[in-house]
């Protein structure tokens, strides 16, 4: 039986509604990313920041290389974590820029290819099957806090990004940050850099009782992220040091101090870490005889609580690498990070 | 990678789904433009359920989930509700036979058999508000019956039988008007 005949109402909407509906969606970005950065001290505003270091562990982290797809592209640079350093981020600098028409996503999200999607982390039975299904050693802190327990596995499956360098859109950012001081050159116009994420092991410790009393086990847990050690290899005289003037000055720093700043870092083995100008502190340790990063921030008083209620607490977020993975340990910030840092030390 | 690092950081909203939103709207805009319409809205009320659908799809994107729902299901299935809240408002909805005569006079519709096309509206304004709902979905915004099904909380096989026999009813009554 036919039923074309009911397809003749089928119509296209009017190009002029289509458009203008277009526009409006895209306005709700731009409202919801100014939103995002103007908040003055929202109650979680500081755990984006945590999370975006938690993503330096579950997401950029871990970037190798495929060595048959290498060996098909000309790569001649190798970048590989060994080290983190915190970079100052004023996020209201952001929200300036985007307010003056600076339209960040169009510039550069726009040049991040999604090759495999990243999937939500999936819970495992246990920390050994997820070793086995990332393919990497799972190792675990010997000292816990008190009256802890490992509460739960998850594993992030691998993902990969192929990024596209347009030097049309990097000049504009440059410009946009007041940078004329950096030049960009013109042969990296084109050139990719793939990204591949490799599998990502989150064990959680917590105390039992916070489930009883409907409580978030993480709240006042502790989170432990691991994978096999970020690298990348990239373009031939690609110069990361350029670029990352070009962000540190986006971030807000001024031209001298983003200069020093890299002559300060080796960014072939430092990842950086954001920490809000407000509200984050951070330090350099030693992590059984390695460099870590202790990020610490205080989260602000939910506004709708009783000012006369606890006082507000801080997160600690614990960065280091060894020669074959790189660790992010997330938990309170109780005497400064001390327990953070015992726990850490006990990872083995 | 400290440069790849730092794109990201700056850009909070560097994808990290697969899901290409743009493309989204470029290819589903019509099929939830066409559900309303097929709905028996008008053009005007149909765009504005448009874009309704489409800004509370905007921003709760982030809780889309894929392994769920096809994004064409999810969205359909918002645009439904956007339907159902509409429907509930106390207001004068305009026939779509009534409507025919100040909603479709463009120069682009006049030259698609307007007779026709106004006899068309009219069969499916005459129909029970389920069936025009599942002709919607199927013709509309073009989903399968198994979408629609989830959509509904019908069964497939239920979907089925009724589209069978509506698609039926509305043939008999359609060729009934194309005899001199």
């Amino acid at each position: 039986m036919s039923d074309d005949f009911l397809f003749r109402l089928r119509e296209d909407p009017r190009p002029e509604f289509a458009g203008r509906l277009d526009e409006r969606l895209h306005e709700i970005d731009a409202r919801e990313r100014e939103r995002r950065l103007l908040a003055p001290a929202p109650p979680r505003r500081l755990l984006p920041v945590l999370a975006g270091a938690l993503a330096v562990a579950a997401l950029a982290f871990a970037f190798t290389l495929d060595p048959v797809r290498a060996a098909a592209r000309e790569f001649l640079d190798l970048f590989r974590v060994k080290r983190f350093a915190a970079v100052p981020v004023d996020p209201q600098r952001l929200a300036r820029l985007a307010q003056g028409g600076l339209d960040l996503k169009s510039l550069v999200g726009e040049q991040v290819q999604v090759v495999v999607p990243p999937q939500p982390p999936e819970a495992v039975a246990s920390p050994e099957a997820a070793a086995a299904e990332a393919g990497i050693t799972v190792r675990l802190p010997a000292v816990l806090p008190p009256r802890t327990e490992l509460v739960e596995t998850k594993l992030s499956r691998a993902a990969a990004f192929r990024v596209q360098i347009d030097t049309g859109k990097l000049e504009a950012l440059a410009e946009a940050a007041g940078a004329d001081e950096i030049s960009i050159p013109a042969f990296w116009n084109g050139a990719t850099i793939d990204v591949d994420v490799p599998p990502v092991v989150a064990v959680r410790y917590a105390r039992p009782i916070d489930a009883a009393e409907g409580r978030p086990p993480h709240d006042d847990g502790y989170l432990l992220l691991q994978s096999a050690v970020p690298q990348v290899e990239l373009p031939q005289g690609f110069d990361l040091a350029t670029l990352g003037r070009l962000g540190l000055r986006l971030a807000g720093m001024s031209a001298e101090e983003a200069l020093s700043f890299s002559r300060a870092i080796d960014w072939r083995t430092t990842l950086l870490v954001p920490v809000p100008i407000q509200g984050g502190t951070f330090r350099e340790v030693e992590v059984a005889g390695h460099r870590g990063l202790l990020v610490i921030v205080a989260l602000p008083r939910d506004a709708s609580a009783d000012a006369s209620g606890p006082r507000p607490r801080s997160r600690a977020m614990l960065l280091w690498s060894t020669d074959d993975g790189v660790f992010a340990l997330q938990g309170p910030a109780t005497n400064g990070g001390a327990g953070l840092l015992e726990m850490a030390e006990s990872v083995r | 990678m400290g440069g790849v690092r730092l794109l990201e950081w700056l850009v909070p909203a560097v994808p990290v789904e697969a899901v290409d939103w743009d493309a989204v709207y470029r290819e589903e805009l019509a099929r939830v433009f066409n559900y309303f319409r097929y709905r028996g809205f008008e053009r005007a009320t149909a765009e504005d359920l448009t874009s309704t659908t489409f800004e509370k799809a905007w921003r709760a994107r982030e809780r889309y989930r894929k392994d769920r729902a096809a994004v064409s299901t999810w969205l359909v299935a918002i645009a439904r509700n956007v339907a159902i809240d509409h429907l509930r408002r106390p207001r004068r909805e305009v026939p779509l036979e009534d409507a025919k005569a100040r909603d479709e006079a463009t120069p682009e519709t006049m030259a698609l058999h307007e007779a026709q096309l106004h006899r068309l509206r009219g069969l499916l304004a005459a129909l029970p508000e389920r069936e025009r709902e599942l002709l919607a979905l199927k013709f509309g915004a073009g989903e399968t019956n198994r979408a629609i099904a989830t959509i509904t909380g019908l069964s497939e096989s239920n979907v089925g039988t009724i589209l069978h026999r509506t698609v039926g009813a509305l043939r008999d009554r359609w060729d009934e008007g194309e005899r001199p």
